[in-house]
C-alpha cells in the first residue's frame, strides 16, 4: 500500500483538475458557498513529504467524482482525494484463502489465528480488517464485527469498492446487534450501492 | 483396672522396670517409623509436585518471511542462527543452512506453531539489502509466505510466576554430569542418599582445620535442603535431611535426582528473585542457554553451588575466578577435562555477557499478569503448556540497546553522579495491540523494578494530543484555528493561584493550533483546554483508555496525571489507529500439551474517538517531529517517514517522555530517577534519542494512512493559521481540517493560489 509518494506526473494532474472542474460544476448548480479564491491544494513542489496519495490511473479514476459526505456542504476549495485501490499481497492473499478453508471446514479458531497472522504483515488493509468482520459474524460476535467494519470503513473510505464491501459488513453487524434503524440508514447511503 | 492396679500385677520391681524401658524403646521405635514416613510422604510430594509440574515453554512471535517483507540477508542470517540454525548441508537434516549472498538454503525443523504442527520442511530463500526477495519450495514452486520457529524465550510456572528454564534429562551434557559430581559428590552413583564416608571425611577435615571447610552432604542431601531453604544447622535438621534423601533414593533413580539438583540448585539472587538450576544460571551470568555455555563458563556455574554470594562473579570477581580456575584444576586432576582444555578456560575472562538471548525478564513480566488477566487459573496449572507471546526478538534488542546506550550517554554527561537516570521502553503493533517489546530499566538483563509496567510518572505535555483532539471535538476549533499564547492566573479551587508557563518562559502571541501543538506551548494550550473543559478532557483521557478518572484540576491540562509507560502505550493506541483503541496483549495463544489452544485468539479493538478527528490531530503530531519539539527524530529517521508524536517534560524536568508512531510501530520512552528527583532533561534531549534510535533499526514505514473522506488536507502557514501554499509562503505546512472548512486565506496569496490551481 505505498501509495502515498507525492505525485506531479501529467496523467494524475489531468485527473485532478478533470476532478476539480466536475465539483466546481457540481458546486455552482447547487450550491452558494462557491469562493472563487479558493484553489486545489497540490503544489508542484515540495519541501516537506505529503500525504496526499499519489493519483490513480486513468482508466482506474472514476467517472464522477464520490458524492461528499451528506453532512457536508460540496466546496470547490479542493479536489476529493484521488481513489485508492486496495489488494491483498500474495502472503496476505493465500493467508485468507487459508482462512476461507477454515471457516469453510467450521474451524473457526484456526480461522482467526490465520488471519491474525495475515494483520501482522498488513495491519492496515482494510481487506483484511473486513475479512475479520465476516469472521467475527460467523462467531455471532456483532460487537467486535461492527468494530472490525468500522476499523475497514476508517481505512478504505477512498476505495469505493473496499468502502461498499466495508458498510454492507457494517449493516449486517447492525442487525446481528438488532439495530434494525441504523442497518437501513446505512444501506440507503448512495455509496453502499 | 487402673495403672496402678495394673502394675501391682507385675511381681517383683526389676520385671517392672524392665517393662517400662521396653515399652518407651518400642513406642520410641513406633515414633520413628511414623517420623520416617511422614518425611517420606513430604519430600515425596515436594520431589513429584517438582518432577511433574512441567512449566509452559514461552515462545516469541514467529518471524514471518514472504516477498517484501523487511528481513535483510544479514538479518535473516542473525535470526537462522539465533535459533540455533547451523551452517552445513541442508541435506544433512533438519537445523542446517547454507548461504550463498542472499540466497538460502535452509532445512527448517518441525515445529508447532498456534495453528498447526509443521513437519520439517525444506525451504529456499533469497533477500537482499533491502529484504525478502523471493522464497521457494524444494520442487521450485513458488511459496507465499513461511514463517520460521519460534524462538523460545523461558519457561514460567504461570501459577505461582516464578520463572525457570527447566532442563529435560537430554538436555543435560555428560561433561556437565561428570563435572557437577566429581566437585559436590564424587561417589553420587553408589551412596544410598548420605554418604558416611565423606560425612567422616568432612569431620576429620574440620578437626584438623578446626573450623567448618567441608560439608560433607551429597547432591541428594542438597536438593532436600534446597526443597526447604532452611539453612540452620542443627543436629535435628541434618538428621531429617538425612532421612529425606534415603527415601529419595530409595524411591527415585539416580538420574530424575541428578537432573532435579540440576534444575533446582540454587546459582544467586536477582533482587527478589532466586536464580534456581543452570539453565537459568546460565541465561542469568552468560545471556545465552546451557548447551553453548563452554567448560569455563560451566566452572563457573558449579563453583557458585558452594556459596552463590559469597562466590558471585558480579561482585567478588575475584573469589569468582579464583574458585572457577580451583574448579577446573579439579576436573583436570580427575580427567573430566584434560590439562590443556583446564589451562586454556582458566586463562579466559570471568564473564562475558552476551546480550541478544533469550532472556527478557520485563516482558516475561508482562506475560504472566496477561496470563493472570486473561485465563483462569484452573487452566494454567496443566502440564506442559506452550505459550504464545507477541514478543519481537528484534524489537526488544533494538528497545534495550537504544535504551542502555542513551542512558549511558546521558549518565556520562551528569556532574551529579549519587544517582544514574533510569528509563523505560514499550514498543507495540497499535493496529493489533501487539506488544513488541518492553524494557524495564537500564539493566535490563535482570529483574528488578519494573518501571514499564509500575512506575507511574507524571506525563507531562503528552496529555497535550487528548487535549487538542477534545477541542477538535467541540466544533470550534480546526488545526488552523487561532490561539494566544499569552501569560495567565488561575484561581484554583483552594484559593491558591496558578500562573503556568511555557518551558522557554517565552511567550508567543498569536499562534496556529498546529504551532502551539508543535511547539508545546502551554500558555496557549491552557486557555484552549480551559475553554473546551478541563472535564472533557479528563473523559477523552478515560475514552482513549485510562482505567481511571484523573482529578479535575486545571494542570491537567499540561499533564498532571500519572501513568506509567504501558498505559501510555495503551493511551496512544487509539491515535495511532485512527481512533480505534486496540486492547494491549502480550500473550496470543496458550496451547495444552496436545497443541490444543486454550481459548481462542481475538484481536479486539473498539472506536473511542471519531476517525476524522483522531486523523486531524496525528496530522497536527506530525508537524511536531517535522519543525516542532521533536525535531530531533527527523534528524534520525529521515523527513520521507512521517510521524506523529509528542514530547512530554513534567514539572521541574522529572520526567522526561517521548512518544509516537510510524506506519508499523507505536513506541512510548521515559527517562527519568526512581527518586523522583529532577533530571534536567526534556523530553527531547533525553527520551527522544533513544525513541529514534530503537526506531531506527526497525525499519518503519511511514504514518501515511488515507484520509477520511471527511477531511481534506490543506497548506496552512505555520505561524498564523492563513490559507498558504509554498509558493506564497515559505512557512507553509500541511494541516488537515474538515472537508470545505472556510479558513481566512494569506493576503496577497490568493491570486498566487488560484494560478497554482488552473496551471
Amino acid at each position: 500500500m505505498k501509495t502515498s509518494t507525492p505525485s506531479a506526473d501529467a496523467p494524475g494532474n489531468v485527473v485532478r483538475i478533470a476532478l476539480t472542474n466536475a465539483l466546481m460544476l457540481a458546486s455552482l448548480a447547487g450550491c452558494s458557498l462557491l469562493q472563487p479564491t479558493r484553489s486545489p491544494v497540490a503544489p508542484p513542489e515540495r519541501t516537506i513529504p505529503n500525504p496526499i496519495p499519489e493519483a490513480p490511473k486513468p482508466s482506474a479514476a472514476p467517472a464522477t467524482p464520490p458524492p461528499a459526505p451528506a453532512a457536508l456542504p460540496a466546496t470547490p476549495t479542493a479536489p476529493p482525494p484521488p481513489a485508492r485501490e486496495y489488494h491483498l499481497n500474495p502472503a496476505t492473499q493465500s493467508l485468507v484463502a487459508q482462512a476461507h478453508s477454515q471457516i469453510a471446514r467450521g474451524e473457526l479458531p484456526g480461522a482467526a489465528t490465520t488471519l491474525d497472522r495475515a494483520l501482522r504483515i498488513e495491519p492496515q488493509n482494510p481487506l483484511l480488517w473486513i475479512e475479520l468482520a465476516r469472521l467475527r459474524l460467523t462467531e455471532n460476535d456483532g460487537r467486535q464485527a461492527e468494530s472490525c467494519a468500522r476499523k475497514a470503513l476508517a481505512l478504505g473510505g477512498l476505495d469505493p469498492q473496499t468502502r461498499s464491501k466495508a458498510g454492507h459488513a457494517l449493516v449486517d453487524a447492525l442487525r446481528l446487534l438488532h439495530r434494525e434503524p441504523e442497518a437501513r440508514e446505512l444501506e440507503a447511503q448512495p455509496w453502499m450501492k | 483396672m487402673t495403672t496402678r492396679s495394673w502394675l501391682k500385677a507385675i511381681p517383683t520391681p526389676s520385671t517392672r522396670l524392665l517393662l517400662v524401658i521396653t515399652g518407651i524403646i518400642g513406642l520410641s521405635i513406633l515414633g520413628f517409623i511414623g517420623w520416617v514416613i511422614y518425611l517420606d510422604r513430604v519430600i515425596t510430594n515436594e520431589f513429584q509436585g517438582r518432577l511433574w509440574s512441567v512449566p509452559a515453554r514461552v515462545y516469541a512471535a514467529p518471524l514471518e518471511l514472504y516477498v517484501g517483507a523487511p528481513t535483510t540477508a544479514d538479518d535473516l542470517d542473525m535470526e537462522l542462527r539465533r535459533l540455533h540454525y547451523q551452517p552445513g548441508d541442508p541435506a544433512t537434516g533438519p537445523g542446517f543452512f547454507r548461504r550463498r549472498n542472499g540466497d538460502f538454503e535452509l532445512h527448517a525443523r518441525r515445529v508447532q506453531f498456534i495453528d498447526e504442527l509443521r513437519p520439517a520442511t525444506r525451504i529456499t530463500l533469497h533477500a537482499n539489502a533491502e529484504g525478502i526477495t523471493g522464497l521457494s519450495a524444494a520442487d521450485g514452486s513458488d511459496v507465499p509466505v513461511f514463517r520460521l520457529d519460534p524462538l523460545m524465550v523461558g519457561s514460567v510456572f504461570p501459577i505461582h510466576g516464578e520463572d525457570r528454564i527447566i532442563l529435560t534429562p537430554a538436555e543435560v551434557s555428560p561433561q556437565l554430569r561428570a563435572a557437577l559430581k566429581t566437585i559436590e559428590d564424587r561417589r553420587f552413583d553408589d551412596h544410598h542418599g548420605v554418604d558416611p564416608r565423606s560425612i567422616v571425611r568432612a569431620v576429620w577435615a574440620n578437626l584438623r582445620a578446626g573450623r567448618i571447610a567441608q560439608g560433607g552432604s551429597t547432591l541428594t542431601q542438597q536438593l532436600v535442603k534446597n526443597y526447604f531453604l532452611n539453612d540452620a544447622q542443627t543436629f535435628g535438621r541434618k538428621l531429617k535431611e538425612a532421612v529425606m534423601a534415603m527415601r529419595l533414593e530409595a524411591r527415585f533413580s539416580k538420574e530424575e535426582i541428578l537432573v532435579a539438583y540440576i534444575n533446582e540448585v540454587s546459582l544467586g539472587q536477582d533482587g527478589q528473585r532466586a536464580i534456581h538450576g543452570f539453565g537459568l544460571g546460565a541465561e542469568f551470568y552468560f545471556g545465552k542457554p546451557l548447551s553453548e555455555l563452554d567448560i569455563g563458563e560451566q566452572a563457573l556455574l558449579i563453583g557458585l553451588v558452594r556459596g552463590p554470594s559469597f562466590y558471585d562473579p558480579v561482585r567478588h570477581p575475584d573469589r569468582a575466578k579464583a574458585r572457577r580456575n580451583l574448579v577446573l584444576q579439579e576436573l583436570a586432576s580427575t580427567n573430566v577435562i584434560s590439562e590443556e582444555e583446564a589451562k586454556r578456560a582458566s586463562a579466559k575472562p570471568l564473564l562475558v555477557r552476551s546480550r541478544g538471548g533469550g532472556y527478557f525478564p520485563a516482558f516475561m513480566d508482562l506475560v504472566r499478569r496477561h496470563l493472570k488477566r486473561d485465563y483462569a487459573e484452573a487452566d494454567l496449572s496443566a502440564a506442559g503448556l506452550s505459550i504464545y507471546t507477541t514478543l519481537d526478538p528484534k524489537a526488544q534488542s533494538s528497545a534495550e540497546q537504544a535504551l542502555s546506550r542513551g542512558l549511558a550517554r546521558l549518565n556520562a554527561a551528569r556532574r551529579d553522579k549519587s544517582a544514574l537516570l533510569e528509563g523505560a521502553v514499550v514498543v507495540a503493533e497499535p493496529q493489533s495491540g501487539d506488544v513488541l517489546a518492553v524494557v524495564g530499566g537500564r539493566d535490563f538483563g535482570r529483574e528488578e523494578f519494573n518501571r514499564a509496567l509500575d512506575a507511574r510518572r507524571s506525563i507531562g505535555s503528552l496529555v497535550k494530543p487528548a487535549v487538542y483532539l477534545s477541542a477538535l471535538e467541540t466544533g470550534r476549533y480546526t488545526a488552523a484555528s487561532v490561539l494566544l499564547d499569552a501569560p495567565l492566573e488561575l484561581k484554583l479551587g483552594d484559593g491558591t493561584l496558578w500562573a503556568p508557563q511555557n518551558y522557554t518562559r517565552e511567550e508567543f502571541g498569536s499562534v496556529s493550533m498546529v504551532h502551539a501543538l508543535a511547539e508545546s506551548m502551554n500558555l496557549a494550550t491552557v486557555r484552549m483546554g480551559l475553554d473546551v473543559g478541563v472535564e472533557h478532557v479528563a473523559d477523552t483521557l478515560v475514552k482513549l483508555g485510562l482505567d481511571r478518572r484523573p482529578a479535575l484540576n486545571p494542570s491537567l491540562l499540561l499533564g498532571a496525571v500519572e501513568m506509567t509507560p504501558l498505559e501510555v502505550v495503551q493511551m496512544y493506541t487509539a491515535l495511532a489507529n485512527g481512533g480505534f483503541k486496540a486492547r494491549l496483549h502480550a500473550v496470543r495463544a496458550v496451547l495444552d500439551d496436545q497443541g490444543k489452544p486454550l481459548k481462542s485468539f481475538k484481536v479486539e479493538v473498539e472506536a473511542v474517538a471519531s476517525p476524522e478527528l483522531v486523523y486531524q490531530v496525528d496530522r497536527m503530531m506530525v508537524q511536531v517531529t517535522q519543525r516542532g519539539t521533536g525535531r530531533g527524530v527527523t534528524a534520525k529517521l529521515g523527513s520521507k517517514i512521517l510521524v506523529p508524536a509528542k514530547t512530554g517534560t513534567s514539572q521541574d524536568t522529572r520526567d522526561s517522555w517521548f512518544a509516537g508512531f510510524t506506519g508499523s510501530h507505536l513506541a512510548v520512552v521515559w527517562v527519568g530517577f526512581d527518586d523522583n528527583r529532577s533530571t534536567g532533561l526534556t523530553g527531547a534531549l533525553g527520551a527522544l534519542p533513544i525513541w529514534a534510535d530503537t526506531l531506527g533499526s526497525l525499519r518503519p514505514s511511514s504514518w501515511e494512512p488515507a484520509p477520511p473522506p471527511e477531511v481534506e488536507e490543506r497548506w496552512i502557514e505555520f505561524s498564523t493559521g492563513l490559507v498558504t501554499g509554498p509558493s506564497c509562503s515559505n512557512d507553509a505546512v500541511i494541516v488537515a481540517v474538515p472537508r470545505g472548512a472556510n479558513l481566512p486565506t494569506k493576503p496577497g496569496c490568493a491570486a498566487a493560489l488560484m494560478r497554482a490551481g488552473i496551471e
